[in-house]
């Protein structure tokens, strides 16, 4: 049984999307890669739903959204444009925009295009050209299409492993993901999600065009709003320099997790939703604190 | 003067039992620290029973997330794996952490007591920081245990869950101030807490208190049976029957199953006199009905009808076992199918009470369940007998704190 039911729910561009709550602030989750959907956020949800407004939604490729097999129609271009589309179907002017992984790249797109509909921006595990990667997945990122010799490690990371043997990749992605000690629990949700989508839309979502360094710097330069980084140490997906690199990109508070892996907000959910609602809560001016700490009386 | 000594009390609202011993341990506690404040954060079907019994509950109750409804979803007929279910828990648990995260970081309390209370105790290991008051944590069984049929991969995961749990209490031996056993050393199985990993008893004996069982009753009010019966309404040419399968909804398999043996089991006893208690998350409406059988729903003092009864059927949660077993009631108990606790912790303690009569819920057919009634009801019985002062020897250990 979910936590809390949403209140609200829509469809548009293809996206499926989700409210909870009535706050006076809209905190949006932003999903991350389409490996997974909005269940990411499960442990966030109920507690931010409590203070604020809540709204997530499930990527194009994954979930109750559409899996387009074109790779264009994963750039992420069209997933900020996704993002905006939300905002409107939900009725959310402005929000702080709260993202994971490769969510970080449409959340940029989204708060330099419409940068007074933001009122902060976290981020956790950010996946961004702004350090070099861990150099394992990035020999074989840049041989996804090619037939290898070798399915060993980060070898997994290309399109005719994951025609040949989809789910043992998902499997190897989710144990880097989740390199804490007594994760089963994660591993098998975040396995389950990704058996939600199938090769051929991953393969489409890995060939969508993302952000390369240059373009990511320019829209930092120009950000302006609060800016909250977390990265995990022991992150093998995207290594801690690149959030910290980030949080010195946009002048940003950094909060470096020591032993924890790329998805902090559901390994380590106390540490990440208070370090959040702190941030909320400084980000949303004009909501008084009281009132929403004493939400329950 | 020192200010009042202020209480958070969570009790698991898993089945009612750890809401009765609870209540029993908070009234010991008041008679040992003078004015002391308890309020409660719980949820249905606890809220019941601590406003029935006037208790404080505290209104951040109102936004737990359910723990006993999804149960209830995660259950099939006269089966619920107790171990997954509350593995797939993890974001009501969360979320019910947060709750109370935010109760505490508002309120001063001087002792936080979880009876049970998961999201507590792993909550509070996981961010030790997070600690601001004494904390003391309760439990009547002590490891996550495979079933059988789940073969090496629950093995693997049980054991994975211990070991964390390990881990846990030798890296943060500050959290818990004190850790009670709700039961004796003898009531722990002889397993071990993984294959790597200390035997149960052994680690619970040197991280735990025993507090003995702890019973929701005086033993004082229900020694004579006789006045019992007749305050009750029972006539002393009937043989009363009660059937009664706990606080959650998950028992109505059973019960449909045992009013179904009714007629013949009336045939074999003919002065039978059969009460099923739906309890309050099932509707006595949807029960089926049968002549001179009585349903009735929730009702308050089950433990004085089942102190009073001839016989009673069951589930195998521990609470309703024990008080059977401390009133040397006979009973027929039928553990809901892959559930670890009641099969295995539960079955291990009131086996070595010589109580009970254990039944497979599968296996056992309504003329199955109606000669078991005819064979139990009225038996005398020879059980171990059991302690009755478990509250007050939890509630000294509670007050250490608050002096």
């Amino acid at each position: 049984m979910r936590a809390v039911e949403p209140d609200e729910t829509g469809f548009v561009r293809g996206t499926y999307w989700e409210r909870f709550g009535d706050g006076d602030t809209t905190v949006l989750f932003v999903p991350a890669w389409a490996i997974v959907h909005a269940r990411v956020w499960k442990m966030q949800v109920a507690y931010f739903a409590r203070h604020f407004r809540v709204v997530v939604f499930d990527p194009r490729g994954n979930g109750r959204s559409e899996r387009p097999q074109d790779p264009a129609a994963y750039s992420e271009h069209e997933y900020a444009a996704d993002l905006a589309a939300v905002m409107d179907a939900s009725e959310t002017d402005r929000a702080v925009v709260v993202s994971l992984s490769m969510g970080a790249q449409r959340a940029l797109l989204f708060a330099d295009a419409y940068p007074e509909r933001v009122l902060g921006m976290a981020f956790i595990a950010p996946s961004l050209q702004l350090a070099p990667g861990h150099s394992e997945r990035a020999h074989y990122e840049k041989r996804f299409g090619e037939q290898l010799d070798t399915d060993e490690g980060w070898a997994k990371m290309n399109a005719h492993y994951w025609r040949r043997d989809y789910r043992s990749f998902i499997e190897f992605f989710f144990e880097n993901v989740f390199t804490e000690p007594h994760s089963t629990k994660q591993i098998e949700d975040t396995v389950g999600w990704g058996l939600e989508s199938d090769a051929e839309t991953l393969i489409a979502t890995a060939l969508g065009p993302g952000l390369d360094e240059a373009a990511t710097r320019e829209i930092t330069d120009r950000l302006c709003c609060p800016v909250l980084v977390i990265h995990g140490e022991d992150d093998r997906i995207r290594p801690v320099e690149v959030g910290e690199a980030l949080a010195a990109a946009t002048g940003g508070e950094f909060m470096r997790m020591p032993a924890v892996g790329h998805c902090p907000q559901a390994r380590k959910p106390v540490a990440v939703n208070l370090a959040l609602r702190e941030f909320v809560d400084k980000a949303a001016t004009g909501t008084r604190r009281e009132e929403a700490v004493h939400g329950y009386s | 003067m020192s200010a009042r000594k202020r209480v958070l009390y969570i009790s698991s609202p898993i089945g009612l039992g750890h809401a009765r011993r609870d209540v029993a341990i908070a009234r010991e506690l008041r008679n040992l620290v003078d004015g002391v404040e308890i309020d409660w954060l719980a949820q249905d079907p606890v809220t019941r029973v601590l406003e029935r019994e006037g208790e404080h509950v505290h209104p951040a109750s109102r936004w737990l997330a359910n723990e006993s409804r999804h149960f209830e979803s995660e259950s099939a007929e006269h089966d619920l794996h107790c171990f997954q279910a509350w593995r797939r828990m993890d974001e009501i648990l969360i979320a019910n952490f947060m709750v109370f995260h935010d109760v505490v970081r508002e309120e001063r309390y001087d002792l936080w007591v979880g009876d049970e209370a998961w999201e507590l105790d792993y909550y509070l290991h996981e961010n030790p920081g997070e600690k601001r008051a004494h904390y003391a944590w309760l439990t009547d069984f002590v490891g996550w245990l495979p079933m059988e049929e789940g073969g090496s991969h629950e093995a693997f995961l049980t054991a994975d869950y211990n070991a964390e749990m390990v881990e846990h209490i030798a890296a943060h031996p500050e959290v818990r101030d004190r850790a009670l056993f709700v039961g004796n050393p003898d009531d722990i199985v002889p397993d071990r807490l993984g294959p790597e990993l200390p035997l149960i008893r052994d680690w619970t004996e040197s991280h735990f208190d025993f507090a003995g069982y702890v019973s929701g009753f005086d033993p004082e009010e229900l020694s004579d049976t006789e006045r019992l019966r007749t305050e009750l309404g029972y006539r002393p040419d009937e043989q009363v029957c009660l059937v009664t399968v706990g606080g959650s909804g998950v028992g109505k398999h059973l019960l449909r199953k045992v009013i179904a043996a009714f007629p013949e089991a009336k045939q074999q006893v003919s002065n039978l006199r059969m009460i099923v208690v739906a309890g309050p998350r099932i509707d006595p409406a949807t029960l089926p009905q049968a002549d001179g059988l009585e349903v009735c729903p929730y009702v308050h003092d089950l433990y004085r009808h089942l102190a009073a009864c001839d016989l009673a059927v069951v589930q195998g949660g521990l609470t309703t076992a024990m008080e059977l077993t401390a009133n040397r009631r006979p009973f027929l108990y039928f553990p809901l199918k892959h559930h670890f606790e009641q099969n295995l912790h539960v079955r291990h303690r009131l086996e070595r009470y010589g109580a009970g009569r254990c039944m497979s819920f599968e296996e056992s057919e309504p003329p199955d369940i109606a000669a078991a009634i005819g064979e139990e009801i009225g038996r005398e019985v020879d059980y171990r007998p059991v302690e009755t002062d478990g509250a007050a020897r939890a509630a000294e250990r509670l007050a250490e704190m608050l002096a």
